[in-house]
């Protein structure tokens, strides 16, 4: 090919693509080698053009995932399924082939404005005020659990505590039957962890759709007789003159579910699989619980980061950093890695339960901020205080521990069995209690906004 | 010292209040924060530049 046979963006693009990285986010380097990584990428390429996927600007340095994530003005997080406007892919990056995607993911697929009404719908039920009614909830879930296994002496905190909290407080805040948990359970994990060329991915397919269409269902019922909730807030919500019909209702409810059980399951998991590895800082933690609780979390948030990176679209051409973007560009956002620049964190690479300053990113920045962030941390700390009070010796079993083959979509694990001193169980098991605050949360209209209701009620 | 909070770059992230509950007050309906107090009172000075410092989105302001 003769010089003149080039085109001419090309080469401008081959020029402006620099750094070249080869990091594939979705095979098992990018966990195994994270430390690796995030000591390398941030110090050396902090804005990157990794040749993956079709290519795409990588962004991992602190300073940088700061200054280009919050210019809302030139990023767009639009998945535009039906090709109605730009053609953009949302945050996934690969995104899904187009014809597995139903709905888009809710408010973190959409862009202002209207993804600033959406969010005004529900903020006023996920604010610290609205999640605060929700602890003795919370509490009562997570003696349940505990109560289950507190005899045998034996538990799974994935599959007996983490996964189980977090999936039925979520069904009580949506205003769906609580029973409806373990449908929306299993597919909410095993859709991330399960690779597509997993024999097991046809059964967890199969599962998704089932998920799908119960929340459809309850969409519908929720129409003909409404009860309090978020979704009952969709429903009535009016985006700007236009209201809702059952897809984009299941578009937020899909995003809700799916952002707030694997990502809090994750966190859990992984901090009581540190505080086994390290007793001392447990005794500690138990000890100085009021003064630590808050840090702790922060510091768990940092470290392991549970939603390790976002992915957007420039929809304008800009320079930040001395960058040059063209609008089209994809870009994705290295939240782990940025939660590791030393240049921010001394000593990123450790575990300080005293931590100061902690600016982490774990629940993004901008104005796409994780709008599940308060209930994450009420339902984190609640699941960690029930343990250690209840199972303070526990040992977790590194043999049964079963970490996601992969960290691109969530850094999260399947099963953590661990062995304890048994202890008195103090009332009923999940499915008894699960029922009992059903009928409270239906009784006392629980779910209703903030704005309806203020305080927190008694469970009993 | 006075404290401030840029609304217009506040996220909600809510660390501020976690860092000094009485320096910060949040908003019932989306967590956005405001500062609770124009002055600092003395001895808390500490708690007011951690509460900068921690901010994700770098929106409060001391003077």
């Amino acid at each position: 090919m003769s010089i003149d046979q080039i085109d001419p963006g090309s080469v401008d693009d081959e020029a402006r693509r620099q750094p070249r990285i080869d990091v594939d986010r979705h095979s098992t380097v990018w966990r195994t080698a994270f430390r690796e990584l995030a000591d390398e990428l941030p110090a050396n390429a902090p804005i990157a053009w990794n040749e993956t996927y079709g290519g795409y600007w990588m962004v991992t340095g602190n300073k940088e995932v700061f200054d280009i994530v919050r210019r809302a003005d030139v990023l767009s997080n639009d998945n535009d399924i039906h090709l109605e406007r730009k053609g953009y892919d949302g945050i996934s990056i690969p995104p899904p082939p187009r014809e597995q995607r139903v709905v888009r993911g809710g408010i973190l697929e959409m862009d202002p404005p209207e993804q600033r009404y959406y969010r005004n719908v529900m903020n006023p039920y996920l604010s610290p005020a609205a999640v605060a009614r929700w602890q003795p909830v919370m509490d009562e879930l997570v003696r349940a659990c505990i109560d289950d296994h507190i005899e045998s002496g034996r538990i799974d905190f994935v599959d007996d505590l983490a996964n189980i909290v977090p999936a039925v407080l979520t069904m009580a805040m949506l205003g769906l039957p609580l029973e409806d948990w373990v449908v929306y359970c299993e597919p909410s994990h095993a859709t991330v962890y399960t690779h597509p060329d997993d024999p097991d991915i046809g059964r967890v397919r199969e599962l998704g759709m089932q998920m799908g269409m119960r929340a459809m269902q309850s969409i519908a019922e929720l129409r003909v007789a409404p009860r309090p909730g978020l979704i009952d807030g969709l429903i009535r919500a009016d985006i700007s003159g236009h209201s809702p019909d059952d897809m984009e209702v299941l578009s937020q409810v899909t995003l809700l579910i799916g952002g707030g059980f694997d990502t809090t399951t994750a966190l859990t998991a992984h901090a009581l699989e540190w505080l086994s590895e390290n007793p001392d800082q447990r005794e500690r933690l138990v000890r100085e619980w009021d003064d630590l609780r808050d840090s702790a979390t922060e510091e768990f948030l940092r470290f392991y980061t549970p939603a390790p990176g976002d992915g957007r679209t420039f929809s304008a051409d800009v320079e930040i950093d001395g960058k040059q973007f063209k609008e089209g560009e994809r870009l994705w956002v290295g939240w782990a890695t940025s939660n590791r620049d030393p240049g921010l964190f001394e000593e990123p690479h450790s575990i300080q339960l005293d931590r100061k300053g902690n600016r982490h990113s774990s629940f993004g920045l901008g104005i796409h901020r994780c709008i599940g962030s308060n209930v994450a941390r009420a339902t984190f700390k609640t699941m960690l205080k029930g343990a250690l009070d209840r199972m303070p010796d526990f040992v977790c079993d590194p043999s049964g521990a079963v970490h996601y083959d992969t960290t691109g979509t969530i850094n999260g694990m399947k099963h953590l069995p661990a062995t304890f001193t048994p202890g008195r169980r103090l009332g009923p098991g999940v499915t008894e209690t699960v029922a009992g605050l059903q009928r409270i949360v239906d009784e006392q209209r629980l779910a209703e906004p903030v704005t309806a209701r203020k305080q927190a009620r008694l469970t009993d | 010292m006075k404290v401030t909070v840029d609304s217009t770059v506040c996220q909600g992230h809510t660390l501020c209040a976690m860092t000094a509950p009485d320096l910060f007050v949040l908003s019932d309906e989306d967590g956005h924060a405001a500062a609770a107090v124009d002055a600092v009172p003395p001895g808390r000075e500490e708690a007011a530049r951690e509460a900068a410092r921690t901010c994700p989105e770098q929106a409060v302001a001391l003077s």
